[in-house]
């Protein structure tokens, strides 16, 4: 017993000691590595926004975004702050939009992808492929983006993400509005489109009845099938079954489910008003 | 009674004769990682050094106090410790460093060079030797991580003192197309071989044991 307890206070004590210091170091530290870094996104947001004179932070879902305003006030960019997951830990890293959607600047903050493999993401040949790039484009890998072979996971994931927060901004603060399809007004007819989901474009085939969908095939996609399976025919059934776009992507294999919603939109949206 | 080395040789040994990475072959994990360019070797090499200095002292220093069912556990905590201070001070004074090292700063932790000289020599030593000690195995392995990572930067590269823009210099001209596979870790684990083929018929030859 006495042996026992000897043994844990011991352990005991040089944890305490551990974290007694560590968190004094870290009161040293933390403001200083606080301040660089936010001394840092002033520079980056004086960089890509020579007007920039004030701005204001708004948070959608998990996304931050810094309105960028000029000396008369008028919206002149926004600076998004994105974590996506990546192959190892989150890769936090800020896109900057011109006020017409276009990207002008990629930064990563901070990462952990694999050293000499996921951290290509971190070059700027990898970045510069998005500058000029806005919601109007694709942003497919293989398309108009390349993925980096051996680092497929951490290119795609930064790649995935940018096409996220793109339409993100282009939706909400640039006045871009989203698509409305009228079900009731699409003359019958088989029609097809496509959108891109994790890996590439995923093309639909859906037939439109009496302002109804009635049916959804996928006819071409490169999704990993282990994941696709989640998605499909899951989200074409509840599609049709809402006959709505408005669905619960989150399945395991979210931006499969929310390639194929789009496809299918994309499809119908080509006819919108085509009559 | 066994005599005791010098200070000196206290010292010495672990430069050449026991040096942790050519001879003992310990800490392989950063040796292989991080020697793509002589910056990030050299920033390893004494970032560990610093803290086997620092761990091997306070080992010796606890030497006496830890029960020895504990002092693996113990020793990992103070390692740890350090590392953590390390990488916080990096990251507010050196950020340059730090964004070289980044990732493998913590991977120190578990680098058993460091746990190795706490276990083998400071937890049965007094704090001069021990200090001495890790000087000397600071010093053998910055200069290891050194040698290879000349070795990778020059072929793997064409360079020295990259990454950096503002300091690199490339060695042979633009036309140069390095040899990728240096840069790789497959090539780490050969030009580590060939590395240590050469300091053996060295060590051979000046007949260092």
């Amino acid at each position: 017993m006495r042996e026992i307890l000897k043994l844990s206070i011991t352990l005991a004590v040089v944890g305490l000691v551990s974290a007694a210091l560590l968190s004094g170091v870290n009161n040293v530290t933390a403001p200083i590595i606080a301040e660089r870094q936010e001394s840092e996104y002033r520079e980056a947001l004086e960089r890509y926004f020579p007007d920039f004179e004030r701005f204001e932070s708004q948070q959608i879902d998990n996304d931050y975004f810094d309105l960028i305003f000029d000396s008369s006030d008028r919206l002149v960019g926004v600076m998004a702050t994105v974590g996506q997951q990546g192959y190892d830990g989150t890769i936090w890293y800020n896109l900057a939009f011109d006020g017409e959607g276009k990207i002008v600047g990629v930064r990563i903050i901070s990462h952990t992808e694999t050293p000499g493999i996921g951290d290509i993401i971190a070059t700027a040949e990898f970045q510069e492929q998005f500058i000029g790039k806005s919601f109007a484009d694709p942003l497919i890998p293989g398309e108009d983006v390349d993925i980096v072979t051996g680092a497929t996971i951490s290119t795609a994931a930064v790649i995935t993400s940018i096409r996220r927060v793109v339409n993100v901004v282009a939706e909400n603060f640039l006045g871009y509005e989203t698509l409305v399809i009228d079900l009731s007004a699409l003359p019958d007819g088989i029609y097809q489109g496509s959108a891109p989901g994790m890996v590439g474009l995923i093309t639909v085939e859906v037939e439109v009845a009496g302002g109804r969908i009635t049916r959804i095939d996928v006819l071409d996609h490169s999704e990993t099938p282990t994941y696709f399976i989640e998605s499909y025919p899951l989200i074409p059934e509840l599609i049709i079954a809402g006959q709505s776009f408005d669905i619960d992507t989150k399945t395991g294999a979210t931006l499969s489910a929310k390639g194929i919603v789009d496809a299918v939109q994309a499809a119908l949206a080509a006819n919108v008003g085509g009559e | 009674m066994k005599h005791k080395p010098s200070y000196w040789q206290e010292f010495t040994k672990g430069i050449l004769k026991e040096n942790p990475v050519l001879v003992a072959l310990l800490g392989m994990c950063p040796v292989l990682g991080v020697t793509a360019f002589v910056v990030n070797g050299v920033g390893m090499g004494l970032a560990a050094a610093a803290v086997l200095i620092a761990s091997n002292l306070v080992v010796s220093l606890l030497r006496n106090l830890i029960p020895p069912q504990v002092r693996i556990p113990c020793f990992i905590v103070v390692i740890a410790t350090f590392v953590t201070i390390i990488e916080m001070v990096l990251e507010a004074f050196l950020p340059v460093l730090y964004e070289a090292l980044g990732v493998f700063v913590p991977l120190i932790v578990v680098n058993c060079v460091i746990l190795g000289r706490a276990e083998a020599f400071a937890s049965k030593n007094k704090p001069l030797r021990a200090v001495l000690d890790g000087v000397g195995s600071g010093i053998g392995f910055t200069l290891a991580l050194l040698l290879l990572s000349l070795v990778r930067e020059i072929i793997g590269q064409g360079t020295i003192l990259g990454p950096d823009p503002e300091t690199v210099i490339h060695l042979f001209g633009a036309d140069f197309e390095p040899m990728i596979l240096f840069a790789q870790p497959a090539g780490a684990f050969i030009a580590l071989g060939l590395l240590l083929a050469v300091v053996n018929s060295v060590y051979k030859r000046f007949n260092i044991k």
